[in-house]
């Protein structure tokens, strides 16, 4: 323990521990302002991908019901798996189940 | 010096949130940039992770529970995007592993660093340690950091923060002797 004091000291006594890094002038006074940009750039982007997931789940819940609806109309001779259909419409809409899930949690 | 209490409830406040938010910004940029800089060495790099460490933070502030200080908390993102920097950087490039006095002559040449050759020694013989080593001399040596606000840090206890920063003042030591 005494040789590590010992050697501690070596190094204070030689070098300090003073700072010698420095930063560019005014860089303190700016750095809120900029840290709070990035902050409302990162909530706009966020909102964006909300909406866009809106957007796509509702496009997927009309674009079923339109589905579901023709089908019955032309009244065809095998019975539609309805199921299917939404599974068909979740996955050409690419959205994966994380992001619905994600988007839901966030929607409560 | 903040009043925590306020803070806090200021902070769970979205109302206030912004605002709050902002003083916490003003009250511990400085002291969180010196300490990454000391991890990260360059002004542009650690401008970077201090920008991150606030942005994780504001992001995480719905699961902050108050448990530890502010400070605490803040300090513990500062250094765990500080050591994931470093290991990201040291993936990409082999130049901060200090083998060579590359760090040394970069140092010199920055405008933001007004120490003599000896100083860059000293954070060339730092730069070799492992990172975590690196974090805890860093807080003991320079910010003269007590163990056990240390520890609730780095998540590690105090016996092995003693240990960790009694191996790096010997191979900092044996650097010196082989580099004198």
């Amino acid at each position: 323990m005494s040789e590590i004091m010992n050697e501690e000291k070596l190094i204070m006594d030689r070098f300090g521990n003073e700072n010698h890094f420095r930063v560019p002038d005014n860089y303190f006074n700016e750095f809120p302002q900029r840290v709070l940009k990035r902050i409302e750039h990162q909530r706009r982007r966020r909102r964006i991908i909300h909406w866009s997931i809106a957007a796509m789940l509702t496009g997927c819940v009309l674009g079923t019901s339109f589905l579901m609806n023709s089908v019955k109309q032309q009244d065809l001779p095998f019975e539609a798996d309805n199921n299917q259909y939404i599974e068909d419409a979740l996955d050409y809409s690419m959205i994966n189940n994380m992001e619905i899930a994600t988007y839901l949690t966030e929607a409560e | 010096m903040i009043d925590e209490t306020r803070i806090i409830a200021q902070l769970k406040d979205k109302s206030q949130r912004e605002k709050a938010f902002n003083t916490l910004v003003h009250e511990y940029q400085e002291v969180l940039y010196w300490q990454i800089r000391r991890l990260v060495i360059t002004h542009d790099d650690a401008d970077d992770v201090l920008q991150n460490t606030f942005i994780k933070a504001w992001m995480a502030l719905d699961e902050f529970r108050a448990e530890s200080k502010i400070s605490t908390w803040l300090f513990r993102i500062a250094i765990n995007e500080s050591l994931s920097f470093l290991e990201k950087k040291k993936r990409s490039t082999d130049i901060i592993s200090g083998t060579d006095d590359y760090l040394r002559n970069q140092l010199l040449a920055d405008p933001y660093f007004d120490g003599d050759e000896t100083q860059a020694l000293l954070l060339e013989a730092i730069n070799q340690l492992p990172e975590k080593q690196k974090a805890v001399f860093n807080l003991k040596y320079f910010q003269e950091m007590k163990y056990e606000d240390m520890s609730q840090i780095m998540g590690t206890s105090i016996g092995a923060l003693k240990a960790s920063y009694h191996h790096a003042v010997k191979k900092i030591t044996d650097f010196f002797q082989q580099n004198d």
